[in-house]
């Protein structure tokens, strides 16, 4: 276990230095999303500031939810995305056969080598945000309070890398999976909304099929002790389950692909 | 010496989707795809001692990657077994891998961004070397392939000759009992590729490395390998010493002789006029043993003999003429 966890600080050591190899590409990404994201939030804040409320939320509660939102996503991104997004051409290229000649486990070697330093202003942003409107919200911040939040922050983590596990996976049965990955930030948008304001058909599919509320509008109703419909009673504790279920499926999904991985060419 | 590697009647097919044109053609593949049996590796059966260089050779799409994926665990055989020192690659990868390097020419384990050494101390956390042994291989590798000078240059910096040097390198790093190579010396010059050759026949002898090489080019197989095995269309062609390959292909050494004048019809015993111009006169011969003396004492006394030769077929002839003669 030692030399596991020898190897996979290694490997984010030596990610961590290639990337700064190009510090002012890096502070240009960090700034270029950072206003990417701010003007989004910032045109949802307009349209509730002129309709006083969405679905019964209003902007410090909002706000919340999208610092929430951005930050658990960042934090499971950072460790998924630009891998599992490029797995279809890993796996055209043949790099994917380079892992599975290394004694290791392919899905970490993955994970911990492609961790992305692209995502601070995701987490300043996030974390400014749910700062700011936890500070209006007069929410009671106790010990239980604070655990809550970060076992709903890691859940939404590991539902983003759950996903992104399982839409790159399909790279080695279909030979392609990009075009999944443009589907996912179609549903993604919106769980920076809450899905109250849907119809029931769609709250329903992002509660079970397409998970997305358990990213943002699941656990901050919970946290901010708004009613959640449909799950009602149960949905603190699939806040925080939420992120685990979805990762053992993930596995599963990623398991069955490799078994099915064919390679590129002969 | 033990067996390492056997391959018993292995075939590889894959499935091939079929791309349907348009987009109900599309919509079609996702619901219901329709699959095409592609067969890369037919009843294959070799089997490789330790210590051994063996060049696996073949035309494009022969199954040759196909193998050495099946071979390193990458894929597993649709029929038949491999067994990799005594393992199922595939069932028991990782401890496959620990005990055995690969080098895919076209593509490279080392860090595009960061000095060749950081690649070389990731191998060391990869493979669980011991530190005493990583830095006396390391030394050891630095010295035969002359890596000192770019060391600590970016990858990105080197030549592709260095690169592959480098990539060699961190292959052996762990010391496997097996070095698996594909296509090591595509692209490279031709002072690149000795350097690479010369390398490989010293590991393979010197350490007791058991190789394993597909290339296209002919000369790595001479340099490196004294056995070759041969496919072609996912079928063995031929597996045995380099030397038999030309009586196994049934190439025939040429005999040229140059006479003063014409010297009209000629026949000689145990060879077959294949080609006159002039003064000269060429033969097939059909003994191996033949030397040139005997086959001039069969000439017809008083023909007015001014040169005579005796042309072996070089390896890449053979095949390339075998190769031509399939495809007619």
């Amino acid at each position: 276990m030692r030399e596991t966890l020898m190897l996979w600080w290694q490997l984010m050591r030596l990610r961590a230095r290639a990337r700064l190899q190009n510090r002012l590409s890096l502070v240009l990404a960090w700034i270029s999303q950072g206003f990417g994201y701010a003007g989004a939030f910032a045109s949802i804040w307009v349209i509730l500031n002129r309709f006083g409320g969405l679905g019964g939320w209003r902007w410090p509660e909002l706000a919340f939810l999208l610092g929430f939102q951005i930050f658990g996503y960042a934090l499971g991104a950072m460790f998924t995305f630009t891998q599992f997004r490029f797995m279809e051409e890993q796996v055209r290229d043949g790099e994917f056969d380079m892992l599975l000649v290394r004694p290791v486990n392919p899905w970490s070697f993955l994970v911990f080598s492609g961790i992305d330093l692209q995502y601070g202003s995701h987490f300043a942003l996030g974390l400014v945000l749910m700062i700011m409107a936890g500070l209006q919200l007069d929410l009671d911040w106790d010990l239980l309070m604070i655990l809550r939040l970060l076992l709903s922050l890691m859940s939404a983590a590991m539902l983003t890398g759950a996903m992104f596990t399982a839409l790159g996976a399909c790279a080695f049965v279909l030979g392609r999976s990009r075009f999944l990955f443009g589907l996912y930030f179609d549903f993604w948008e919106l769980s920076r909304y809450p899905a109250i304001i849907f119809g029931l058909p769609l709250q329903l599919i992002l509660l079970t099929i397409l998970p997305f509320s358990y990213m943002g509008f699941v656990p901050v109703s919970v946290l901010l002790g708004k009613p959640v419909p449909i799950l009602g009673d149960a949905a603190p504790m699939l806040a925080i389950l939420a992120g685990p279920i979805t990762a053992l499926i993930a596995a599963w999904i990623w398991r069955a692909c490799l078994r099915r991985y064919q390679g590129f060419g002969v | 010496m033990s067996l390492i590697i056997q391959a018993d009647s292995v075939s590889k097919i894959f499935q091939q989707r079929k791309r349907l044109p348009g987009l109900s053609g599309t919509l079609r593949g996702l619901l219901k795809p329709e699959t095409v049996p592609v067969r890369a590796v037919e009843e294959i059966s070799f089997a490789i001692r330790a210590g051994e260089a063996v060049g696996y050779l073949g035309p494009n799409g022969a199954g040759k990657s196909t193998m050495i994926k099946m071979l390193t665990g990458i894929l597993a055989p649709s029929t038949g077994k491999v067994h990799v020192l005594g393992r199922q690659p595939v069932e028991e990868r990782v401890a496959n891998a620990r005990e055995i390097g690969v080098v895919f020419g076209q593509r490279s384990q080392l860090w595009w961004d960061l000095p060749v050494s950081d690649s070389f101390d990731l191998a060391r956390h990869i493979y669980r070397i011991d530190p005493a042994r990583f830095a006396e291989n390391r030394a050891e590798m630095v010295e035969m392939l002359a890596l000192g000078s770019f060391l600590d240059r970016p990858v990105r910096q080197l030549s592709l000759g260095q690169r592959m040097r480098a990539d060699i390198a961190m292959a052996l790093l762990h010391g496997p009992k097996i070095l698996f190579l594909d296509e090591p010396t595509i692209g490279l010059d031709v002072v690149a590729k000795d350097v690479v050759r010369k390398f490989l026949a010293r590991i393979n002898r010197q350490r007791g490395t058991t190789i394993i090489l597909t290339t296209h080019d002919l000369q790595d197989i001479e340099e490196i390998c004294p056995r070759l095995i041969m496919v072609d269309d996912g079928r063995l062609l031929f597996d045995g010493p380099l030397r038999s390959l030309r009586r196994s292909f049934g190439a025939r050494r040429r005999l040229r002789l140059d006479f003063y004048t014409d010297p009209g019809p000629i026949w000689i015993g145990g060879a077959r006029p294949v080609g006159s111009s002039g003064t000269q006169r060429e033969f097939e011969v059909d003994e191996d043993g033949r030397s040139l003396i005997d086959l001039i004492s069969a000439l017809p006394p008083g023909t007015p003999l001014r040169d005579a030769s005796l042309h072996e077929p070089g390896i890449e002839e053979v095949i390339r003429t075998h190769y031509q003669r399939r495809r007619a």
